[in-house]
């Protein structure tokens, strides 16, 4: 049931907007095959005919040489057409599937149930993604292209022959659609288990490399790096076990396919002997059916690679599927207010995967334009808090009233893309005029304007080329560059040293107006300016202090100097 | 990265040159790796090909007896051998296959073992030392880039380099015209495919690799999907990730459109020369072509069996350009494995299997003499004459700046690498190749970014280890991570799984090494950076804890950490900074 509902998500994807590419493709590889057959069917009678009519002076100049010589001619390009167009069309099928399929698995993704999950483990979830985009053409050029070809091919043979003999013919098509489909149907079914055995070995093959790799000294000082190289090697050794029950079975669906194939011939042979004798049919015609009979099997060989690559594809079916369903419906788990003004009364939240709650019952009050500080040791809740303010966490209870916030992640989070592309994620409408204020207002614009392609540099993947501290008034600039009344910091200056950071905070709070801040920091110099500093433990709000108060110098001094 | 990583980090761009003169070498030995590819497998796919010669001989005889007015008994013993010769065909194909593939595939697990192996004793301190990720890719996805080049395309042009010969052969026999036509058309097919194709080609891979970095494209807005929705941005970026597929793809098929033409060409020449052949033999059957055949003219057998060998002669060219496409990715596998697997500066002893000391060792006292040490020929010295005593039972901060040579003394004392000169003793026992696993198992080791494991919580503090489970229990309890064993135990954690806070992989890192009752000596470097001061004054307490009656060692900038340790080293050594490239 859920599988079919992810096969149908997945056929969905490949029919939107793509039927006449998916089936000129289709046709083309057929028109291939079909011309490929006629043309040694035609050669072999042409062949035979002039034979026996060549015996005679009479008969071969009676012979019209012209009409099949002109058909052997215009099959040969006719032949070279179509694959042609076949190899064009399949290709620009495939790259519009996965155009469309990148578009809705981003939008699978971004759906915030799923972004929880890729967020709290990218590692895996990423990796399996590329493979399995990269599995997903299968489906297409190895599974159905051929397969619609094979069905043609028999289907042309049998009506061939039909020609010459009903019986002949409805034998054959019968022959070869039992053959032809029940070894790669039986191949299929058998290399199921080993794809997935497969995939799941190279998957832990990676884990096990990247762990040799990152954990080296660890593994070392406890003894435990020939251990896990031996893991490391057992991955391969069960991987290499799949990928030989996989390549038997392609082998021998091939060895099985070329005896069905020995076997058609020698049975066409037979017929057509009989057939001869009989009367019915003469040479010519005979070794036209021979050549019918030659060329009809072949296509059903091409089926033999999608047979044991569609097991991984299924799963990826099973994986991508869920992403490219309807997606659920985002309701906004805050009430809305736009003053910069948050409400919570009792509210508790959970992170998937968890049995503890992030946030319990916490009721809490800011006022619009306040600066707070949020401080408490790791999993005290600072996160979760401003992963609720953002929206990213649902509630599990109690009642919130917010205005909409932006969020600058721990991790500064650039994209490969222009530094003006970056930019324009927060403001797709801003000007150049615009975002070289904003660059301004972070530090950054003296360094842009020394880049000689200023906001047309491209940065790297996750913004590679710039160092931390660039990085950092990058992602600060793209947050200037937002209008939303209440702005998120999670620990902004992490990881940088004292005098660009200061610079940094001194930016942000001058640049942030009237707008509501909410800084999570353990460092002092990130609290220094704020009105209000709130301590948290266990999910709630243990003391809240205002500036000017003891107890407000008392949580500032208990925090991290640089 | 543990704060070793870090240090090498900054000396990265070292490692690209040495890598690069590399290449020659791995080049050779990947070219190598192909030619040494099972012989019996390419003797038994070429024979299947040249079954087809005796079969198609059946064929075309079987049709004469038929056109002479044979009736169905003639065609018994022909049809009987066409199917034996088929199925022979077919069974020798497949086990040529078969051996081909597994030979390939055997030879793949000799090189990942090969660079696993580099992997696994290559220094800390190595500069040249392959990054995580990229050791990961190209041994688990771009090395099964290997097995269908290997196993392909040598039986490939071998097949490619007899079986059209021995066709012409046949066919010269009994047609120098047909022999002619098939000699002219096959030539043709190299020069037209370089004349199109070739750069078109280029040109097209470019392309293809570019439509790979698509997923990169999706991979990169996914890992910052955090931010383009709190920008609100989903709806521009799925949009613009779909604008730039369809103009990628528009692009790639005006360059596939030329580049499709090579093979196009083949297409045409192998269509044409059957054509042409079944032309010619057609109109001197008729006799109106009445050269060509030697003087005489063809039987109707002999026509049909120079037209069924047709297709055959330029079938193994096809072949051989089918697995063209497989050579690129698996050359490049091939070399990337044979980098990997060069060997850099070792670490002593890496892949012992030392048994554990399981008895509780007494503190280890540790002496380093006139040590001497920098990371590469051309690097400034790190370590010139550097001596330290340490008492067994000693509580140590190492204090020094950034690059100032704290975590690099750390791993040498770990016996991580090599020293260039000098001695360093740990309970009075020289640090050497052949003694530093089993020093090793008498120190732990606490880094400031613990790696988590894929695994559970528990396998990551025992490592695998053959601990017993009162002893992972007091250590749990030691490292005060109880609370969160008892609520994720059992649950994935590490690159498969959910992650730590700093606190929790910090307690992990204690726990590890406080599970090691044999350690008689703890080296930490940086335990509390990154962390908030409650929970780095808990992490401090926790190490005094578990270093009681050990020896302590500790790299750290933390002034409060310092303060708790017995003795404080600054270490006066030149310092080195240097910006990352």
């Amino acid at each position: 049931m859920i599988r079919d509902k992810n096969l149908r998500a997945v056929a969905s994807l490949f029919l939107a907007g793509n039927r006449r590419h998916l089936a000129a493709g289709m046709a083309l590889s057929l028109s291939t095959v079909l011309a490929g057959m006629a043309l040694l069917g035609l050669s072999g009678w042409f062949i035979t005919a002039t034979a026996i009519a060549g015996l005679s002076l009479g008969t071969a100049l009676a012979f019209d040489v012209f009409a099949p010589s002109a058909g052997i001619r215009f099959l040969a390009l006719a032949r070279t057409a179509a694959r042609y167009g076949e190899r064009i069309a399949t290709h620009d099928a495939t790259l519009a599937i996965l155009a469309e399929l990148r578009e809705r698995l981003f939008r699978g993704w971004a759906e915030a149930r799923a972004a929880r999950a890729l967020i709290a483990r990218p590692a895996r979830l990423l990796f399996r993604l590329t493979v399995d985009i990269d599995a997903l053409d299968t489906l297409y050029l190895r599974v159905m292209v051929p397969l619609l070809s094979a069905m043609g091919a028999a289907l042309a043979a049998a009506i061939a022959l039909g020609f010459l003999s009903p019986l002949l013919g409805l034998a054959t098509g019968l022959f070869l659609l039992t053959a032809g489909l029940g070894v790669p149907v039986l191949a299929a079914r058998m290399a199921r288990k080993p794809a997935r055995r497969r995939a799941h070995a190279l998957e832990a093959l990676r884990a096990r490399s990247i762990d040799l790799v990152r954990g080296q000294t660890e593994l070392v000082m406890a003894n435990r790096a020939g251990a896990q190289r031996a893991a490391i090697l057992a991955a391969d050794k069960r991987l290499a076990e799949a990928d030989d029950d996989l390549n038997r079975i392609e082998a021998g669906s091939g060895v099985a396919l070329g005896i069905a194939g020995s076997a058609l011939l020698a049975a066409v042979l037979l017929a057509s002997a009989q057939l001869a004798q009989a009367g019915a049919i003469g040479a010519p015609a005979a070794a036209f059916a021979l050549l019918i009979g030659l060329t009809a099997i072949e296509p059903f060989t091409a089926l033999r690679r999608g047979a044991v690559e569609i097991g991984r594809a299924m799963l990826a079916v099973r994986r991508i599927g869920p992403r490219l369903r309807v997606q659920e419906r985002e309701t906004p788990a805050a009430g809305q207010s736009c003053d910069g003004s948050i409400r919570l009364a009792h509210v508790s939240a959970l992170h998937t995967g968890c049995d503890h709650p992030a946030l319990y019952d916490l009721s809490l009050n800011i006022a619009p334009g306040e600066r707070v500080a949020l401080i408490g040791d790791s999993g005290a809740g600072k996160s979760s808090l401003l992963a609720l303010l953002a929206g990213e966490l649902m509630l599990t209870g109690g009642n919130i009233e917010a205005s909409p916030a932006t969020l600058l992640t721990q991790r500064t989070e650039l994209f490969r893309d222009t530094l003006g592309g970056n930019l324009r994620l927060a403001a797709p409408a801003a000007t150049d005029a615009d975002l070289r204020l904003a660059l301004e207002a972070a530090g950054l614009a003296e360094f842009v304007d020394t880049l000689p392609l200023g906001l047309n540099t491209l940065l790297g993947e996750g913004g590679a080329g710039l160092s931390a501290g660039q990085a950092r008034r990058l992602a600060l600039a793209r947050l200037l560059l937002r209008g939303s009344p209440v702005w998120l910091f999670d620990e902004p200056t992490e990881g940088l040293d004292g005098k660009t950071a200061r610079d940094v905070i001194a930016r942000v709070f001058a640049r942030a107006g009237h707008r509501t801040l909410i800084v999570a920091t353990h460092i002092r110099r990130e609290a220094e300016g704020a009105d209000r500093i709130l301590l948290m433990e266990c999910g709630r709000v243990i003391r809240d202090a205002r500036r000017g108060s003891a107890e407000y110098q008392d949580l500032l001094v208990g925090l991290r100097p640089d | 990265m543990t704060s070793v990583d870090a240090t090498i980090g900054q000396r990265r761009d070292k490692r690209k040159a040495s890598a690069s003169s590399h290449l020659p070498d791995a080049h050779k030995a990947a070219e190598n790796v192909v030619e040494k590819v099972n012989v019996t497998a390419l003797v038994l796919q070429t024979t299947a090909s040249l079954l087809w010669i005796p079969q198609a001989g059946l064929l075309s005889i079987s049709v004469g007896t038929i056109a002479a007015g044979a009736g169905f008994h003639a065609a018994l013993w022909p049809a009987l051998g066409i199917f034996l010769l088929g199925a022979l065909r077919a069974i020798a194909d497949g086990a040529g296959a078969r051996l081909a593939f597994r030979d390939a595939r055997s030879r793949l697990s000799g090189m990942r073992e090969k660079a696993v192996e580099t992997a696994a004793s290559a220094s800390p301190l190595d500069t040249g030392r392959a990054a995580s990720g990229l050791v990961a890719s190209t041994l688990a996805e771009q090395a099964e880039a290997v097995v269908p080049y290997v196993a392909k395309f040598r039986p490939a042009r071998f097949k490619a380099m007899i079986v059209p010969l021995v066709i012409l052969a046949c066919v010269f026999a009994l047609s120098w015209t047909a022999a002619l036509i098939l000699l002219v058309a096959a030539p043709l097919i190299p020069i037209f495919m370089a004349l199109v194709g070739w750069r078109a080609k280029e040109a097209s891979e470019r392309q293809l690799a570019e439509m790979g970095d698509m997923n990169a494209f999706l991979l990169d807005r996914l890992r910052g999907l955090a931010t383009i929705r709190s920008f609100g941005a989903v709806d521009g970026t799925a949009t613009r990730l779909r604008r730039n597929a369809e103009d990628l793809r528009r692009r790639t098929m005006a360059v596939l459109r030329i580049a499709f033409l090579s093979s196009a060409v083949l297409e045409l020449f192998s269509a044409l020369g059957v054509a042409m052949v079944a032309v010619y033999v057609g109109f001197h059957l008729l006799g109106e072509l009445d050269f060509g055949a030697w003087g005489g003219k063809l039987s109707l057998a002999q026509g049909l069996f120079i037209l069924l060998l047709s297709p055959a002669f330029f079938e193994p060219l096809r072949e051989l350009s089918a697995v063209w496409h497989d050579r690129a990715s698996g050359k490049a596998a091939l070399e990337a494995l044979q980098k990997l697997a060069a060997p850099g500066r070792p670490l002593p002893d890496a892949l012992s299997a030392a048994p554990l000391a399981q008895a509780e060792t007494p503190a280890l006292s540790v002496t380093v003499e006139d040590l001497r040490f920098r990371f590469d020929e051309e690097a400034p010295l790190v370590f010139d004459a550097f001596s330290l005593d340490v008492k067994p039972g000693e509580r140590i901060a190492l204090l020094a700046p950034s690059g100032g040579g704290k975590s690099t003394l750390l791993a040498l004392l770990a016996g991580l690498a090599k020293a260039d000169a000098g001695t360093i003793r740990i309970g009075g026992e020289p640090m050497q190749e052949r003694t530093a696993a089993k020093l090793r198992s008498q120190m732990a080791w606490v880094s400031q970014e613990p790696h988590l494991f894929a695994g559970t919580l528990l396998s990551n503090i025992t490592l695998g280890r053959p601990l017993e489970a009162a002893t992972v229990e007091k250590a749990i309890a030691a490292a005060r991570l109880a609370p969160l064993a008892a609520a994720r135990g059992n649950i994935p954690i590490g690159e498969n799984g959910l992650g730590l806070s700093g606190g929790e992989a910090l307690r992990l890192a204690l726990a590890r090494a406080a599970a090691s009752p044999g350690a008689g000596l703890i080296l930490a470097d940086e335990p509390t950076a990154h962390l908030d001061s409650t929970t780095a004054s808990g992490i401090t307490q926790t190490l005094l804890d578990i270093s009681v009656g050990r020896t302590l060692i500790v790299a750290t900038h933390d002034p409060e950490l310092a303060s708790r340790m017995d003795r404080v080293i600054v270490l006066g050594q030149p310092v080195i900074q240097r910006s990352r490239p």
